[in-house]
């Protein structure tokens, strides 16, 4: 009974989504809507060469606020649900040489990416949630290869803790200073270079810092299990 | 004072709790009630500054309206957001001495008052989701504080259904007239948010949004939850955080749903949980699960008090929520120690005379017993149902009345359990900590303090209801015509 509702449910949702879809006009360019003045006015407001980055830190910089927020609460909330790891559970056997020599060649080169990736976040296509991923992993890699040396959780939560709240602070300077939270201080500088777009770099380098050891912390909580 | 505080400040502090814990461990007391505190300090100052001066936004980044974030801080917000602070800091008395994921528990705690002002301030569509993935997040993680994880994932399953149905919607609000801004939005609405798409639109963000305010279809997890979860956390989850859902979803009709399809939706809905929630309470055996059905239609309450247009149904559902937020945090707070099955209860005032008088308040408020401010909640519903003329309405009125008939039964047969039964002589029941018990008595001092402050509260909630349903008020304080015509 229950399956067979769950099946007239989706059949239903499927057929008024078809119907919304036929009275869309996609191809239609909305000329009251917001994204092209946004794509005008970004590079002289903000002065960042990737306009993702100035809506995604500028424009709507409460919102990526919201969603490190979000992470930060998950990642709680599992280390509430998952518990401490008692001393004595066993570890997993270590992994082969060829992975744990490969873990270690690779780590330094995943640091580098990652923090490339995250510094360049206002110029080229990136940022700080793609550069995070990145360092997470290079943390998580050496976990999987060697399970006896876990992840420092105190070092992860300090980090989490401090860019999280570096993030918060930027935007409070900025109320303080421009009477606007999370207004881009510093100018706008030359598009295009790698000091430019004001307080945005500052921003991405906690989003980077923030992402990459909530992630690590969780990918390894969960491992330790 | 800028109400971004009212954001940051628990979110600042949420980020900070795990790392001041660790290094000293005496601060644990104190840091998480001080930051409420602060914040509750803010809230009541920017409320006096907008009795004064009127409503106003907050514009972020330096970005006006249609283009950045906007928050709109009317009183009918703060009433909100002083609501959720105060509640849960008195909550905080209730709090038990120490357990493994304490911290966690009170990082998420500050973190869901974070995310509850913010969804409750914002004027932004994609920036009220992301406040409500916040809250709705937080409540999935507090559900499961005390290893009641069947309960919690079966509800993360419903609440991750009803997220991305909210998103579906706003997505389709976004196709169809290129902006979030509620202002700009509500300008639209009549050409653009009429056809089929603007009213799916708002029928998936009703039941997204309908996950945490507990309507009709998408509120199984409710008892499931309440009754497993710890008595502080039922407590917030069910008496005070499911509200604001419905206040986001009032906004919505305010500003860009006017026509009478959207508020007959509402209220059928509304209907249907006052309906389904009383009867399932009426024939629960614990005394956790009937309080989780009747706050599913206590809320279904406020949800046909909001789907009344006009002012009178926002003063009606406002009184309604917030008695709400005073009496069932309360009642869950005393089922700490006598949350079992009906039948313990037999004799109960012999174990502890000041509960079981304390239930008999809060109970009586609740069906809604002159003089207690019950009544006055439910009084302003059927008035402001009556003054509409509506045919739907007038049935509503026939489903209010009945369904106070079915509350007075069955808060009544746990009354007459408590006070008229003996004593079992296997009975188990113990006397609740007086610690336990000081939630409630603050609930209680707030209640017959309101007794008497009926008048001027009436008052307050008229003139902020009619401002707060005046599209024309939120749409001139928000954004320059001039700009974007």
């Amino acid at each position: 009974m229950t399956v067979f509702s769950g099946v007239i449910f989706t059949i239903g949702l499927g057929v008024l989504l078809i119907a919304v879809m036929k009275s869309l006009i996609l191809e239609q360019v909305l000329t009251g809507g917001i994204g092209s003045i946004i794509l005008e006015q970004a590079p002289t407001e903000v002065g960042s060469a990737n306009i993702v980055s100035s809506v995604l830190l500028a424009y709507r910089g409460l919102d990526t606020l919201g969603e490190l927020t979000v992470l930060f609460v998950a990642a709680t909330a599992i280390g509430l649900v998952l518990g401490q790891r008692s001393p004595d559970t066993k570890h997993d056997s270590e992994a082969g040489f060829i992975l744990r020599s490969a873990a270690d060649l690779l780590f330094p080169f995943m640091i580098m990416l990652g923090a490339y990736i995250i510094l360049h976040g206002h110029i080229t296509p990136g940022g700080g949630f793609q550069g995070g991923a990145i360092l997470a992993a290079a943390f998580f890699i050496p976990i999987l290869a060697s399970p006896a040396s876990p992840l420092n959780h105190k070092v992860s939560s300090l980090i989490e803790g401090l860019a999280g709240t570096a993030f918060i602070l930027i935007g409070l300077f900025a109320l303080v200073g421009k009477g606007y939270f999370l207004a881009p201080l510093f100018g706008t500088g030359d598009i295009g270079a790698l000091f430019s777009a004001g307080s945005l770099p500052l921003l991405y380098l906690a989003v980077g810092l923030k992402v990459g050891s909530e992630l690590a912390g969780l990918l390894a909580r969960l491992q330790e299990v | 004072m800028n109400a971004i505080w009212l954001v940051v400040l628990p979110l600042l502090g949420a980020f900070l709790l795990p790392l001041v814990y660790r290094e000293n461990i005496k601060l644990r007391i104190g840091i998480g009630p001080f930051v409420l505190g602060l914040n509750l300090i803010i809230a009541v100052m920017i409320w006096f500054d907008v009795a004064a001066n009127g409503a106003h936004t907050i514009v972020m980044g330096g970005f006006p309206a249609p283009l950045g974030i906007i928050f709109y801080v009317d009183q009918l917000a703060l009433l909100f957001v002083i609501m959720v602070i105060l509640g849960t800091l008195i909550l905080w008395l209730g709090k038990e001495k120490d357990y493994i994921g304490y911290i966690q528990e009170e990082t998420l705690l500050l973190l869901i008052v974070g995310g509850s002002c913010g969804l409750v301030l914002s004027g932004d569509l994609f920036n009220i989701y992301v406040f409500y993935e916040i809250v709705a997040v937080s409540s999935y993680g507090l559900a499961a504080s005390r290893g009641s994880y069947a309960a919690s994932v079966r509800f993360l399953i419903l609440g991750a259904f009803g997220s991305s149905l909210l998103l579906l919607g706003i997505a389709l609000i976004y196709a169809v007239t290129g902006t979030l801004n509620l202002a700009h939005l509500a300008v639209l609405a009549p050409q653009s948010l009429q056809g089929i798409v603007g009213v799916t639109a708002f029928v998936f963000i009703i039941i997204g949004l309908g996950v945490k305010a507990e309507l009709f279809p998408v509120n199984t997890w409710v008892p499931e939850v309440y009754t497993t979860a710890p008595a502080r956390i039922s407590a917030l989850l069910g008496g005070i955080v499911s509200k604001l859902a419905l206040l986001v979803i009032l906004r919505l009709l305010i500003t860009l749903y006017e026509s009478s399809a959207a508020h007959l939706l509402l209220l059928t809905l509304g209907v249907l949980g006052v309906i389904t929630g009383e009867l399932a309470a009426m024939r629960a055996t614990h005394l956790r699960q009937m309080l989780a059905y009747s706050s599913i239609g206590q809320l279904g309450l406020v949800a046909i008090a909001f789907s009344i247009p006009g002012p009178a149904g926002i003063i009606a559902g406002t009184a309604l929520a917030l008695h709400h937020a005073i009496v069932k945090p309360a009642l869950f707070m005393l089922t700490k120690a006598w949350g079992k099955q009906l039948s313990d209860l037999a004799g109960a005032s012999k174990v502890s005379l000041l509960s079981s008088l304390l239930f008999l308040v809060f109970a009586l408020s609740l069906i809604g017993i002159p003089p207690l401010p019950g009544f006055w909640a439910k009084f302003l519903l059927l008035k402001g149902a009556l003054e509409t003329n509506i045919a739907a309405y007038q049935m509503a009125i026939a489903v209010v009345l009945i369904a106070t008939v079915i509350e007075t039964t069955y808060f009544m047969r746990i009354v007459r359990l408590m006070f008229q039964e003996e004593l079992k002589k296997t009975s188990t029941l113990k006397a609740p900590a007086l610690q336990e018990l000081m939630p409630a008595c603050v609930f209680l001092a707030i209640l017959l303090i309101s007794v008497f402050a009926i008048k001027p509260m009436g008052t307050h909630l008229n003139t902020l209801a009619i401002s707060a349903a005046d599209k024309s008020v939120y749409i001139d304080q928000t954004f320059d015509k001039t700009l974007f015509p």
